[in-house]
């Protein structure tokens, strides 16, 4: 990058980033789900997954294995606030460009309540400034890292929060053809930048 | 709950999925022979037996990245020939003499673009071997297709350009034009049946249509109304299939007069989640508005949107094709595959359209036995039907789903006769062909069955039998 386009971005406290850890709870959240929808998420839902190839009658007793935890904000804000921005050596979740408020859980088809187990997740990301070019390899970024780390049931839609961007329309098109992020992924060059972001995360390898 | 899918009776297995896998089919089978194309993001193109369901061949080495899109070229005996796209911006064209031999010979055939020439003898005379690689395209290829004839190939790419090739020679081609009026990624190119008159799907929300007019190509219609990228175009058979029955032959005979002056429509379907038919106005209409131009025989196409599918899925649609019988089948993110039917729109029921019945059972219990008779208790067999809304909303119609789209010349209208969710599981489900069935009766006779073939993001090849 010959020259750094938000020389001052805004930093917050990693004190002050939302966290499930100070709330005293500890990693394993499956028995105390918190997510905003845990209460009125139907129990059902977390049964094995039908369509899953290795669930089957027999596992159902298979408790510790085959339990299918449900997944919170939280735990999708903890997966991509790590990602370090492509030109700072800060986390998306310390420059406010992920926020905990901008992550959304929604099932696919609301109409068929646990009939269906896809997942839409909707994630907002704020650029630090309106005119970041960077803008889309940093929601790359977000979509490789959830794509990634969460099974496949989930849908992933990782936009531009309305009115943060100049370009926004069309970043947001760019992130949300598949086909145009599979050609990026093979893009070595983008690579090495992608897996650079995703150094903070566990098991973060593009 | 019964469904008039079969579940499918052979699942193709390919590879593990990889990050964001997109096994693609070819649209077509070849015409003489049972088979069946696969290309993937692993850079292999497989090839299948449709008569025995096995993999035959593999192909690999040649393309450096995913090969996105494959055909097969039509009006050929005694050789299959094959075109693959892939994300290397490269084209390859890969040939095979025919034989009898469709036992399951799995053999990895290794191809290196760069070392060609040296490589080329020693293939086996019954294997695949590559021809010609065509570059030119800037960046990854998303689509390739053979003009009926089989003598044109039209490739289309992320660079916003669309190529027409012509095979001048055997493995000789020459770019008779670069067609660069899109204004996004090129998602799709497929060829009008009878004419040499292509369409173009692309990012930049529209269809285009290509023609050569004296010496030249040029664009000769702009088909706007799609709001996102348009992923899939495809072409309607020569002969149109309605389905059911209607009162007066003259509603018939008016709706068959028109379709002859217009030929085969168009479809096509996007990020939008909608699924639109489009149709040609008859060209004399169209000289006589422009008899003040000086450029008399304008090559310069009406089209107009004739109707839009009933809504269905809920995510984008990746996928579409249009049957021999005349039905049509669609997918995408959504996983779902839903197919439609045309049928004669019954007069004098505006108010309660017995269509719903039909149509509900259709999905829901699998009792479309063909008979898409009216049915005037379709309220009983509604529970839990997937979509009910959209489908009922569309078949009490009267321009409901279509706000302002559905022409007043409509005699007929599609309706939802089969549906099946999760299809490859949670997956996505990327693309889907028609086929003929060719594992019983040799694939002949007059009742000749539909097969449809998926392949989704678990890298798995699905073949589906439709009961209705």
């Amino acid at each position: 990058m010959s020259e750094i386009l938000n020389a001052n971005p805004t930093i917050r406290n990693a004190s002050d980033l939302p966290s499930r850890r100070r709330l005293g709870a500890s990693q394993s959240l499956s028995k105390t789900p918190q997510g905003l929808f845990a209460s009125v998420v139907p129990a059902s839902a977390y049964l094995p997954d039908p369509f899953s190839p290795h669930s089957s009658d027999s596992d159902i007793s298979d408790e510790d294995e085959d339990e299918i935890e449900p997944i919170d904000e939280q735990e999708i804000y903890d997966l991509i606030s790590p990602i370090s921005d492509p030109e700072h050596p800060l986390t998306l979740g310390s420059l406010s460009v992920v926020n905990l408020p901008d992550i959304y859980l929604t099932p696919t088809f609301p109409e068929k309540g646990a009939a269906s187990p896809l997942t839409t997740l909707t994630v907002l990301i704020t650029p630090t400034i309106t005119h970041c070019s960077l803008a889309t390899v940093i929601g790359l970024g977000v979509r490789v890292r959830l794509e990634q780390a969460l099974p496949p049931r989930f849908r992933v839609d990782v936009r531009i929060k309305e009115g943060t961007h100049s370009t926004a329309e069309q970043v947001n098109r760019q992130l949300g053809d598949k086909e145009r992020v599979a050609a990026a992924l093979e893009n070595g060059t983008l690579v090495g930048v992608l897996r650079k972001m995703l150094e903070g995360c566990e098991s973060g390898a593009v | 709950m019964p469904s008039p899918f079969s579940p499918p009776n052979i699942s193709l297995p390919l590879n593990p999925r990889p990050f964001l896998h997109l096994p693609r089919l070819a649209h077509s089978t070849p015409p003489t022979l049972p088979l069946l194309a696969t290309c993937s993001s692993d850079k292999t193109v497989r090839i299948y037996s449709l008569t025995t369901f096995t993999l035959l061949s593999t192909i690999t080495g040649g393309h450096k990245r995913s090969v996105r899109t494959c055909a097969w070229k039509p009006n050929l005996k005694g050789e299959s020939v094959l075109a693959t796209g892939s994300f290397d911006a490269s084209v390859g064209i890969w040939r095979r003499y025919d034989t009898d031999d469709l036992n399951p010979r799995p053999v990895v055939v290794p191809v290196d673009f760069d070392a060609r020439d040296e490589n080329i003898d020693e293939y086996d005379e019954e294997e695949w071997r590559f021809a010609v690689v065509l570059d030119g395209h800037e960046s990854e290829v998303k689509s390739v297709a053979w003009s009926t004839g089989g003598n044109l190939l039209a490739t289309c790419s992320r660079d916003k350009s669309v190529w027409i090739w012509e095979e001048v020679g055997e493995d000789d081609f020459e770019t008779i034009a670069v067609l660069q009026e899109h204004e996004g990624d090129v998602k799709c190119v497929a060829w009008h049946p009878e004419e040499e008159l292509l369409a173009s799907a692309s990012y930049d929300d529209d269809v285009r249509l290509w023609k050569e007019d004296v010496d030249d190509w040029g664009c000769v219609g702009v088909l706007r109304g799609h709001d996102s990228t348009v992923w899939c175009v495809q072409w309607e058979g020569a002969t149109p299939d309605v389905y059911g029955e209607v009162e007066g032959q003259e509603v018939k005979e008016k709706w068959m007069q028109r379709r002859e002056a217009s030929g085969p429509r168009l479809l096509s379907c996007s990020d939008d989640m909608s699924i639109r038919v489009w149709r040609r106005n008859p060209k004399e209409k169209v000289e006589q508005s422009r008899l003040s131009i000086i450029r008399t025989g304008s090559s310069e196409e009406d089209w107009v949107e004739e109707t839009r599918l009933p809504v269905v899925h809920s995510r984008p649609i990746y996928s579409i094709a249009w049957s021999k019988s005349g039905r049509i089948v669609s997918t995408g993110g959504d996983g779902a595959i839903v197919v439609y039917e045309e049928r004669w729109k019954q007069p004098n029921t505006n108010a309660e359209n017995p269509g719903v019945g039909a149509q509900t059972e259709g999905i829901d219990k699998g009792e479309a036995n063909g008979e898409p008779q009216t049915n005037t208790n379709g309220a009983e067999s509604m529970e839990g039907v997937i979509g009910e809304g959209d489908a009922t909303t569309d078949a009490n119609g009267q321009g409901v789903t279509n706000p302002g789209h559905e022409s007043p010349l409509q005699e007929t209208e599609w309706v939802v006769v089969a549906q099946i969710e999760g299809a490859h599981g949670v997956f996505e489900v990327n693309h889907v062909a028609w086929a003929a069935r060719r594992d019983k009766n040799g694939g002949v006779g007059p009742e000749q069955e539909e097969l449809i073939i998926t392949t989704g993001d678990d890298g798995v090849v699905k073949v589906w039998t439709l009961d209705i």
